[in-house]
C-alpha cells in the first residue's frame, strides 16, 4: 500500500480543504433561490446537500478533536490502512471529476429542506475553517496509531489519517454533485472554480 | 538550504549587520506547492511569511458580482503571503493561491515575532518594508479611484513591464479592475 509522507498528506488534504472554502465562497455570492431549489423531484438543493455535510462535520469534528488529544508525537510517514483507503477510494471523485459509483446516504443523514440558505452556508464555511484547525494540530500527532471512531458504529476505529482522508474525499464529491445540481438549474457549466481532485 | 536569494533581498533592502542577518537567516525552511494550490484561504489567519523562489501569485476576493478581484500578484525575489494577516494575526477577508508551481522559504508569525523583540534593527527592518508596502498600496489606491482604462495599462507596463510574459491577461485585467476586453483591446493599440 502507497506510504506518504505526514506532513505533506496533511498539507495537502488543507489544500483540498481550502478549494472547498473557496467553492462556497462563491456559493454565498449566488442567489440564494438558486441555492433552494431542487433539480428534480427527490433530489437534493443546494443546500441540502451541504446540510448532508455538516451533519457528517458535527460528528467527525468533534471526534478528531477527541481523538487529536492523544499524546502520541507525529512520524515522517503515514501508510494507510485497508479499510480506511476503501472508503477514501469509494468517495473520491475521479480524475475526470465525475462520480460513476452513485450511493444512497444513510437515513439519519439526509437532510430536511431548509428555508434558508446562508445559515447553513456559514456552518459550512466555520466547519471548513475548524478542520483546517485539526489538519494544522494532526502536523505534531502519530495520525497513523491515532484511531478515531466513525460514524457508522463506535466499535469501528480508524486511522485518524484516514478519517481526514475520506470525510475530505466525502466533500469533494458532493462538490461535483452541487456543481451538477447548479448546471442543471441553471444550464451552465464552469461558472465555479472546479474541485480538484488530488493524489 | 539555499537562502542567498533572501540574503541579497535583505540586504539591498535594509542591510542588517552580520549577527542579525544570519539570526534571521536561520529560521526559514522550504516548501513548495503545484500550480494553483491555494497557501490561505479566506476566514484563517496567516500563518507564514514566504519569500518566492520560484513561480507566480496572487491574492484575491471573492466578492458579491461573482467575480474574483485581484488584489496582488507576488514573484521572485520577493515576500509573499497574505501580509496585513499576518502582521496583525487576525483572519484573512481573502485568498492566497499559487498560479504557476512555485518554491518558497517560509517561516512562521512566533520566529519573526521572537526575533522582532530581540533585535531592534530587524524590527525596524519589518517596519521599512511594511511602510513601503503601505506606500504601494495606496499609490494603487489612488490609480484604481482616478485612473483611465489606459493609464492604469500604461501605469502597470511602466512599472512591471515582465507581468505581461509571466501572467495570464485576464488576471491582470482583474487586478487594474478593468474588463478583459479592455484590457486585450489596450494590448492591441496602446504603444509604450
Amino acid at each position: 500500500m502507497q506510504k506518504y509522507k505526514s506532513v505533506e498528506l496533511l498539507n495537502q488534504l488543507q489544500a483540498d480543504v481550502r478549494q472547498l472554502i473557496l467553492t462556497a465562497s462563491h456559493l454565498k455570492t449566488t442567489d440564494p433561490g438558486v441555492l433552494l431549489e431542487q433539480p428534480a423531484a427527490g433530489k437534493w438543493s443546494v443546500i441540502q446537500v451541504l446540510e448532508h455535510l455538516n451533519s457528517y462535520g458535527n460528528y467527525y469534528l468533534l471526534a478528531i478533536e477527541k481523538s487529536l488529544k492523544q499524546d502520541k508525537p507525529a512520524t515522517a510517514l503515514f501508510k494507510p490502512g485497508w479499510l480506511g483507503n476503501y472508503f477514501t477510494r469509494l468517495m473520491k471523485p475521479g480524475n475526470n471529476g465525475t462520480i460513476t459509483n452513485k450511493m444512497q446516504s444513510p437515513k439519519n443523514h439526509r437532510p430536511a429542506r431548509h428555508p434558508d440558505a446562508l445559515p447553513v452556508l456559514n456552518t459550512f464555511l466555520e466547519q471548513q475553517q475548524y478542520l483546517l484547525e485539526l489538519l494544522e494540530s494532526a502536523k505534531t500527532k502519530n495520525i497513523g496509531s491515532i484511531r478515531t471512531p466513525v460514524s457508522i458504529s463506535k466499535l469501528v476505529k480508524l486511522k485518524v489519517g484516514d478519517v481526514f482522508r475520506f470525510l475530505i474525499a466525502h466533500e469533494q464529491r458532493h462538490f461535483v454533485q452541487i456543481e451538477n445540481t447548479l448546471a442543471a438549474i441553471n444550464g451552465t457549466t464552469g461558472k465555479y472554480p472546479a474541485v480538484h481532485p488530488v493524489m | 538550504m539555499d537562502t542567498n536569494l533572501l540574503r541579497q533581498f535583505i540586504q539591498a533592502a535594509y542591510p542588517l549587520k552580520e549577527v542579525e542577518l544570519e539570526k534571521l537567516l536561520s529560521v526559514w525552511q522550504p516548501f513548495e506547492c503545484k500550480r494553483k494550490t491555494i497557501l490561505t484561504a479566506a476566514g484563517e489567519t496567516e500563518r507564514y511569511l514566504y519569500f518566492v523562489l520560484e513561480g507566480v501569485q496572487r491574492g484575491f476576493y471573492v466578492g458579491n458580482d461573482k467575480q474574483e478581484a485581484t488584489v496582488v500578484f507576488t514573484y521572485p525575489p520577493s515576500f509573499s503571503g497574505l501580509a496585513d494577516s499576518f502582521l496583525t494575526q487576525t483572519p484573512s477577508k481573502y485568498f492566497m493561491e499559487t498560479l504557476t508551481s512555485s518554491r518558497f522559504l517560509r517561516t512562521t508569525y512566533k520566529q519573526i515575532d521572537e526575533l522582532m523583540n530581540e533585535y531592534p534593527a530587524i524590527q525596524r527592518m519589518v517596519l521599512c518594508l511594511t511602510a513601503f508596502i503601505l506606500k504601494g498600496v495606496l499609490e494603487r489606491q489612488i490609480e484604481l479611484q482616478c485612473f483611465s482604462a489606459e493609464e492604469k495599462f500604461r501605469t502597470l507596463l511602466k512599472r512591471s513591464p515582465h507581468v505581461l510574459q509571466i501572467i495570464p491577461h485576464k488576471y491582470l485585467a482583474s487586478y487594474l479592475g478593468i474588463d478583459a476586453t479592455t484590457f486585450s483591446k489596450l494590448m492591441g493599440t496602446v504603444r509604450l
